[in-house]
C-alpha cells in the first residue's frame, strides 16, 4: 500500500486514514468486550484497551511498507 | 450512616486535614496529567513534523477534565466536529475559490449555522457543533489567499487535532484514571434509595406541598443528571455502554413512578382539604402495605432483588383491601374518591415494581437477556433560541469580515479566528458574557507571561527537555486554575493564551513586531467576542426565553392531547424533565418565578399525565360514538387552556370535563374512564395550585363536592 492514499484526486496521508480505521476497529472489540464482560478478566482494563490500540494500528501500518 | 460513625471516632481536625489532602492531590493529579499530555503531544507533533505542533497542544488544552469520561466523550465529539468542519471548509472553498466576498458570506452562514446547533443540545453533541463551525474557519482563514492550499490545510488541522485528542485520551485514561463510571454509579444508586426512601417516609399520607415540590425538584434534577452521566460513561467503560438501553429505561420508569406518586399525593392533599378525611384516610390505609414492602435494608448487598417479590405480595394485598374497604363506603362520594385514588394508586405500585426491575437488572453480574425495550431520552429544543444564537455568529463574523477587507490589516485573520473560536466556544454556556471575559483576562495574563517566557527563557535555551522547563513555570499555575470552579475561565484562557501565543514550531521564529501584531490581533479577536455577546445577548437566562420554555412546558399537555400515542408516554416524560431542569438551571432557588414555575410544571405533569392514559384507555376499548366527543372535547379544550390560560378556555375546559363524567355516567362499562377524567378535574378545580388565578370565585371545597 501506497504511503499516501488518493481519495477523489487528493492524496491524504495513509497514516491518517489508517488511525481512523484503526479507531473503529477498536470501538468493534470494546463493544464486543463490553457485551459479553470480557474486561472483567482484566487487570487494567484501560491499559489493555490502548494496548489493543496500539496492536491494530501498528498491524495496519505495517502495510504501508 | 457510615459518615456519622466515622465523624465519631476520628477528631474533626485531621478529617479536615485529609479531606483537604485528598482534594488538593486530585488537583495535582490533574495538572500533572495535562502538563504531561501537553508536552508528549508537542513532541510528537514535533517529531512527525505536523506544521503546528502548538494546536495539538492546544487541543489537549481545551479537553482536559479532571474525569477521563469526560475527556474521552469531549475527545470523540471533538473529533466528530473537526472532520465535518474540515469537510466544510473544503467545500467552502471549493465553492468560491475567486470570490472573497461570497467566500466570507458562506464561511460566516455556516459558522452561524453550527452556533445555532450547538444551542439545540446540551452536553457534548453542542461541542461537535462548534467544533464543525470554527474548524472550518480555522482550516480556511489562513489559505484564503491560497484556495489549492485548503487541502493540505485540512490534513494537517486533521492531523494535529487527531494526535492531541489521542494523547490526551490515552494519558487520562491510563495514568491514575478517575472514573465518572463510579460518579455515575453512586448517583443510580443515590436516585433508587432517595425514591425509595421517600415513598417510604410518606406513609403518614399527607405531605406538605413545598415538601412536595422540592422532592420534585430534586427528582428532576436526579432524572437529568443521570441522562448526562451515561452520555459521557459510554465512552469510558464498554461495560456501561452495553447497559446503556437499560439505564435509559431504569431513568424513564423512575420519571413515570415519580409523576404517579406526585399525583397520589396531591389528591390526597386535596380530598384533606376538602374534608373528605374518610376517603383520603382510606387511601392512606390502602398505601400501608407498599411502605412495609419496602422496609428492607437496601445495603444489605442483595440490591433491589429483594424487593421483587415484596411488591408483588403487597399489590396482591392491595388489590384485596380495595375491594373490602370499597364495601365499607356507604357515602356515595367518598367511594368515587377513594376509586380514583385507588386506581392512581394501583398504576403507582406497577410502575414501581418495573422500576425496581429495571434496577435489579442494572445490578445483576452478567447482561442477561436479549435487547431491551428501547427508549429515548428526548429533549425539549428551542428553536427561536438557536436562531438568535445563529444571528449573533453570522453577524460577529460577517463585521469583522468587512473590518478585514476594508482595512486590509495584515493580521486581521488573527483576530477574526480567535473571534470565531471564543464566540462558539462560549455560546453555549449560561453565562457566556461572564466567562468570555474572565477567559479574556487569562488569555491576557498568558499573553504576557508568553512575552516573558518567550523573548528572555526560550531564547537562552536549546532542545525539548529544556523547552519544557522553560515553559513550565508559567504554565503550571494556569492549568491549576482550571481545575477550580471559581477560577476556571480564567485558567483556561490563561493555557490558551500562553500556548497560542509561543506557537511551537520545529523551526521557532523570534519576531518581537510579529509578536506584538499578533498579540493585538488576538486581543481584539477576543473583544470582539465579548460585544458581540453584549451586543446581542444571549437568549439563555433571560425573563423572555423562560416565558417561552414555560409556555414550551405548559405546551406539554397539548403534546399529550394530540401527539400520536406510541412511545409518547417516555417522549412526555423525557422532554418535561428536559425543560423543567433547563428553566429551573436559569433561575433564582426560590424566587417568585421558580415557584411559580414549579408550581406549572406540577400541575403539567399530573394533568398530562393522566390525559395520556385516559387516551390509552380510549384507544384499547370499544367506545359509544355517543361517547367520543365528549372525551375528545375534554382533550381539545384542556390542551387549548394550557397552550393559553385565561379564565374562559378555563372554565371551557372545566365544563368539558364534568360534562364527560356525567356522559360517561351514564354508559355502564366505562367506568375504568371515569378515574382518569376525576383526576382532571381534581387537578383543575384544586385552590392552591397554579390554576386558582383562572377560577371564579368559587369555595374549593364545595367545587370538588360538586365535581364527581
Amino acid at each position: 500500500m501506497p504511503r499516501e492514499i488518493a481519495l477523489g484526486d487528493a492524496l491524504v496521508p495513509g497514516l491518517l486514514v489508517l488511525f481512523v480505521l484503526a479507531l473503529l476497529a477498536l470501538w468493534l472489540l470494546d463493544w464486543l468486550a463490553g457485551r459479553f464482560g470480557l474486561y472483567r478478566l482484566v487487570w487494567h482494563p484501560t491499559l489493555f484497551r490502548l494496548a489493543a490500540f496500539v496492536c491494530v494500528f501498528g498491524a495496519f501500518a505495517l502495510f504501508l511498507n | 450512616m457510615t459518615g456519622s460513625d466515622f465523624s465519631g471516632s476520628v477528631p474533626l481536625g485531621r478529617r479536615l486535614v485529609v479531606e483537604t489532602l485528598r482534594e488538593e492531590a486530585s488537583v495535582w493529579l490533574f495538572v500533572a496529567k495535562t502538563l504531561l499530555a501537553i508536552f508528549v503531544t508537542g513532541w510528537i507533533a514535533m517529531r512527525l513534523a505536523l506544521p503546528s505542533p502548538s494546536t495539538a497542544m492546544i487541543t489537549t488544552i481545551i479537553v482536559a477534565n479532571r474525569q477521563s469520561g469526560m475527556v474521552l466523550a469531549k475527545s470523540f465529539y471533538r473529533a466528530l466536529g473537526t472532520v465535518a468542519g474540515a469537510g466544510a471548509a473544503i467545500g467552502i472553498v471549493a465553492a468560491f475559490p475567486q470570490q472573497r466576498d461570497l467566500f466570507l458570506v458562506a464561511l460566516s452562514l455556516w459558522l452561524g449555522v453550527c452556533a445555532g446547533g450547538a444551542t439545540l443540545y446540551r452536553n457534548f453533541k453542542a461541542y461537535a457543533f462548534v467544533l464543525a463551525g470554527y474548524t472550518a474557519a480555522v482550516i480556511v482563514v489562513p489559505v484564503i489567499e491560497n484556495p489549492p492550499g485548503v487541502f493540505d490545510s485540512a490534513v494537517a488541522r486533521l492531523s494535529e487535532v487527531l494526535l492531541g485528542i489521542l494523547v490526551s485520551g490515552a494519558i487520562s485514561d491510563v495514568v491514575f484514571p478517575s472514573r465518572v463510571r463510579d460518579v455515575l454509579r453512586r448517583s443510580a444508586r443515590g436516585q433508587f434509595s432517595d425514591f425509595l426512601g421517600f415513598v417510604r417516609g410518606s406513609m403518614e399520607g399527607a405531605i406538605p406541598r413545598d415538601a412536595m415540590e422540592n422532592a420534585h425538584l430534586r427528582f428532576v434534577r436526579a432524572a437529568v443528571t443521570l441522562e448526562d452521566l451515561r452520555s459521557s460513561v459510554i465512552f469510558e467503560d464498554a461495560e456501561t455502554r452495553a447497559r446503556s438501553n437499560h439505564l435509559r429505561l431504569f431513568n424513564q420508569r423512575f420519571m413515570a413512578a415519580s409523576t404517579s406518586f406526585q399525583s397520589l399525593h396531591h389528591l390526597i392533599n386535596r380530598l384533606k382539604r376538602a374534608r373528605r378525611d374518610r376517603a383520603a384516610d382510606a387511601l392512606v390505609h390502602l398505601y400501608a402495605p407498599l411502605g412495609e414492602a419496602l422496609e428492607v435494608p437496601l445495603e444489605a448487598g442483595e440490591g433491589a432483588r429483594v424487593l421483587l417479590p415484596r411488591l408483588l405480595v403487597a399489590r396482591e394485598r392491595m388489590r384485596e383491601d380495595a375491594v373490602e374497604v370499597r364495601a365499607g363506603f356507604a357515602d356515595e362520594q367518598d367511594l368515587r374518591d377513594f376509586e380514583t385514588g385507588a386506581s392512581l394508586l394501583l398504576r403507582f405500585a406497577g410502575e414501581l415494581y418495573d422500576y425496581v426491575d429495571a434496577a435489579s437488572t442494572l445490578q445483576a453480574p452478567r447482561i442477561v437477556g436479549g435487547p431491551v425495550e428501547r427508549v429515548r431520552f428526548d429533549r425539549g429544543n428551542d428553536y427561536l433560541g438557536a436562531g438568535i444564537a445563529t444571528a449573533r455568529t453570522t453577524l460577529t463574523m460577517l463585521v469583522l469580515g468587512a473590518f478585514w477587507i476594508e482595512s486590509a490589516w495584515p493580521l486581521g485573520s488573527s483576530a477574526m479566528l480567535i473571534a470565531t473560536i471564543f464566540a462558539g466556544l462560549f455560546a453555549v454556556t449560561p453565562n457566556p458574557t461572564r466567562v468570555t471575559r474572565d477567559v479574556t483576562y487569562g488569555y491576557l495574563i498568558g499573553m504576557v507571561l508568553g512575552f516573558l517566557c518567550h523573548f528572555f527563557v526560550l531564547t537562552q535555551l536549546d532542545g525539548y527537555g529544556l523547552m519544557v522547563a522553560g515553559v513550565l513555570p508559567f504554565l503550571v499555575v494556569g492549568v491549576m486554575l482550571q481545575a477550580s470552579q471559581r477560577w476556571g475561565g480564567i485558567g483556561l484562557g490563561w493555557a490558551l493564551g500562553l500556548l497560542y501565543i509561543l506557537a511551537f514550531k520545529n523551526h521557532q521564529v523570534y519576531d518581537p513586531a510579529h509578536f506584538i501584531n499578533d498579540a493585538i490581533a488576538q486581543i481584539v479577536g477576543l473583544m470582539s467576542a465579548v460585544v458581540s455577546f453584549i451586543v446581542i445577548p444571549s437568549a439563555i437566562g433571560s425573563p423572555w426565553l423562560r416565558r417561552r420554555q414555560l409556555a414550551a412546558l405548559r405546551g406539554q399537555v397539548a403534546l399529550a392531547a394530540e401527539a400520536p400515542l406510541p412511545g409518547l408516554r417516555h417522549r412526555f416524560e423525557s422532554v418535561n424533565h428536559d425543560l423543567f431542569s433547563q428553566v429551573v438551571a436559569q433561575t433564582e432557588p426560590g424566587s417568585a418565578d421558580s415557584r411559580a414555575l414549579i408550581a406549572w410544571a406540577l400541575a403539567v405533569h399530573e394533568t398530562g399525565r393522566a390525559l395520556i392514559e385516559l387516551r390509552h384507555d380510549m384507544a384499547r376499548g370499544e367506545l359509544p360514538p355517543t361517547l367520543r366527543p365528549y372525551l375528545e372535547g375534554v382533550l381539545a379544550t384542556l390542551a387549548r387552556f394550557y397552550v393559553k390560560p385565561d379564565p374562559a378556555s378555563y372554565l371551557l375546559a372545566r365544563d368539558a370535563v364534568a360534562t364527560a363524567i356525567a356522559g360517561v355516567c351514564e354508559h355502564e362499562g366505562h367506568r375504568h374512564l371515569l378515574e382518569h377524567l376525576r383526576l382532571v378535574r381534581m387537578a383543575l378545580l384544586d385552590g392552591e395550585s397554579v390554576l386558582a388565578a383562572y377560577m371564579p370565585d368559587t369555595p374549593p371545597a364545595k367545587e370538588i363536592a360538586h365535581a364527581s
